[in-house]
Parts: structure tokens; sequence; C-alpha cells
């Protein structure tokens, strides 16, 4: 066994780390949430191409 | 010893896609049950009565393609909420720190469940097809939301306050996190709105919950196998027992 706490300070994460976050962040929101507000017309497809996978995660549809 | 947090990442990937995967397999073999059960009670109503969505023969996306993409969907959610859990880890400085990493990945994906999907599930349970105002839509999601900030607030304030109560004993400090917990929690779901749908009259209360249920399942599915498979990915422990394995077997 290794020291319980050594994996803790080991990992330093960089800034870009953020950014990675936020990507997938946004890429949730495109997937579950997007009803026209960032991608306009185009988000219907989207929309209805995602849809099953909507609602089974118990995310608003429509 | 992973010490990156681009290996951590990958990592975050590759057990977001594996449990995404595994989640979209429970959409295709148990959700889309009710599912296709809410999609005949909308197709039995007047044609008018379902405008604003497209399942009818003047669709945007066939049917077969809305399985397909359902379970893409899935698979993406999961890569990408990979990420974001990977990177909550690396960042986490209080969270269970005496554990082994599989056993704080396990945690983390428990709570990150607890959070996000059995919260929000019990406030606002998700809904088939065929129920749902388009009209509330935005309210409903702006809920919903409202709901997983508050939850990740009560797994971060739970975090903190184990932090705290560092200095008591591990009963008193397990008793006053849980208490706190148990009070966020009755505090949000008092606190939000009842959920402004009413449901319809046609839609069979069976199919309703069974949607709910395998809904919850999927749910669980996709966050505590994110937890249980990025911890495998991370702990060297599992890779010193394959080893030991190949040794004993050679």
């Amino acid at each position: 066994m290794t020291s319980p706490a050594a994996h803790l300070s080991a990992v330093r994460v960089p800034k870009w780390a953020f950014a990675v976050a936020l990507l997938g962040l946004i890429v949730t929101y495109l997937v579950l949430q997007e009803n026209g507000l960032a991608l306009g017309a185009s988000s219907e497809l989207l929309h209805e191409f995602f849809h099953d996978g909507r609602h089974a995660l118990g995310v608003p549809c429509h | 010893m992973i010490t990156t947090y681009k290996s951590l990442a990958l990592r975050g990937i590759a057990a977001g896609g594996i449990a995404g995967a595994v989640s979209a397999l429970v959409q295709l073999l148990v959700t889309e049950i009710p599912i296709r059960a809410a999609l005949a009670v909308e197709e039995a109503r007047e044609p008018a009565a379902g405008e604003g969505h497209s399942h009818g023969e003047e669709e945007l996306v066939s049917r077969g393609a809305q399985v397909v993409g359902g379970m893409l969907g899935v698979i993406i959610v999961g890569i990408a909420v990979g990420l974001v859990f990977a990177t909550a880890y690396a960042l986490s400085k209080r969270w269970f720190t005496d554990r082994t990493p599989f056993s704080r990945s396990l945690a983390l994906g428990a709570a990150v469940f607890g959070a996000v999907a059995l919260l929000p599930w019990l406030k606002y349970p998700g809904n088939p097809p065929a129920v749902g105002d388009p009209e509330t839509v935005n309210y409903r999601t702006a809920l919903y939301l409202g709901v997983v900030a508050a939850g990740l607030v009560i797994v971060w304030g739970a975090s903190w306050l184990a932090e705290r109560l560092r200095a008591q004993s591990q009963p008193v400090r397990v008793t006053g996190v849980l208490l706190a917990v148990v009070a966020a929690v009755a505090v949000v779901l008092l606190a939000f709105p009842a959920p402004p749908d009413t449901i319809p009259a046609d839609m069979p209360v069976a199919v309703l919950w069974q949607f709910r249920l395998s809904s919850l399942a999927q749910l669980a599915t996709l966050y505590v196998g994110l937890g249980v498979v990025f911890g495998l990915l991370i702990d060297p422990a599992t890779r010193r027992t394959k080893a030991a394995a190949k040794v004993a077997v050679a």
C-alpha cells in the first residue's frame, strides 16, 4: 500500500484544465439542452436526433 | 501512480465512454420500452394536438435515427461528464483524503449521482414523450438546472463540513455531515416550486413510472459506473493485482 494521501499532492492541475472542464459542460449542454438558444434553427435537427437520450436522462424536453 | 492532469483527463474520457456505452445499452434494452409505449399514446391523439414536436409522418429525424442518436447522445454526455469528473477529481483536496484512489472515485461518482441525477429526479422526475407542455419548457429547464446546482453545492458543502469537523471523532463527524446533508436536501425539496406540468389523462401511470424508473437506472449506470471505471483506471492497486495474477499464472 502507498501512503494514503500520497496521490493527492502529486497531481498538478494546469490552467487549461478549466477550459477542458468547460468544454465538457458545453458539450453536455448541446446534447441535452440545446433548444435553439446557441445554434438557432439548425439546433432542431440536433434536438430531434438526441431526443430519446434527453428523455432517458430525465432532462426537460418539450 | 498517476501524477499528471492529462493522464487523469484521458482516463476520465475512457471511463465516461465506457459508462456512457453501458448506460446507452440500458436505454436500448430497458428505457426504450416505455418510450415506445409513450409514443403510441402520442400517436393516438389528434394530429393537431402534437404540434411543436415531430414524431409524425413529416418527421425531421426517423424513429430509428432517434433510437441510435439517443444512444450516441448518452455516450457523448458520458465522455463529456467524464472529463468534468476527472477535473473535479484532480482538483479535490479534501474529498476522502484518507482513502484509496478507487474509494475516492467511487464515492465521488455516488455523490455526483445524488446531486445531478437523484435529487432532480426526486423533485422533477423525468417524463416520457407525450407528457410536457412546450410552453413551460424553459421554466422547467431553469428549475431543473437550479436543483442540479443546489445538489452540487450540497456535495461541496458536505466535504467542506467534514473538513471543518476534522477534530471530532469519526462517528460524530459522519453523523454531523449526514444530518446537514439531510437538512439541506429537505430545504431544496421544499423550497423549489412544484413541477408545473400535469400528467395527461391518456398517459397510463404504469408507462409513466416504468419510464421514470428506467431513467433512474440509466442515470445510476452512467454516474456510479463512471466512478467505478475511473477508479479502476486510476488506482495503482488494479494494475498490481493484474501483474500478480500474471505472475501466478506463469
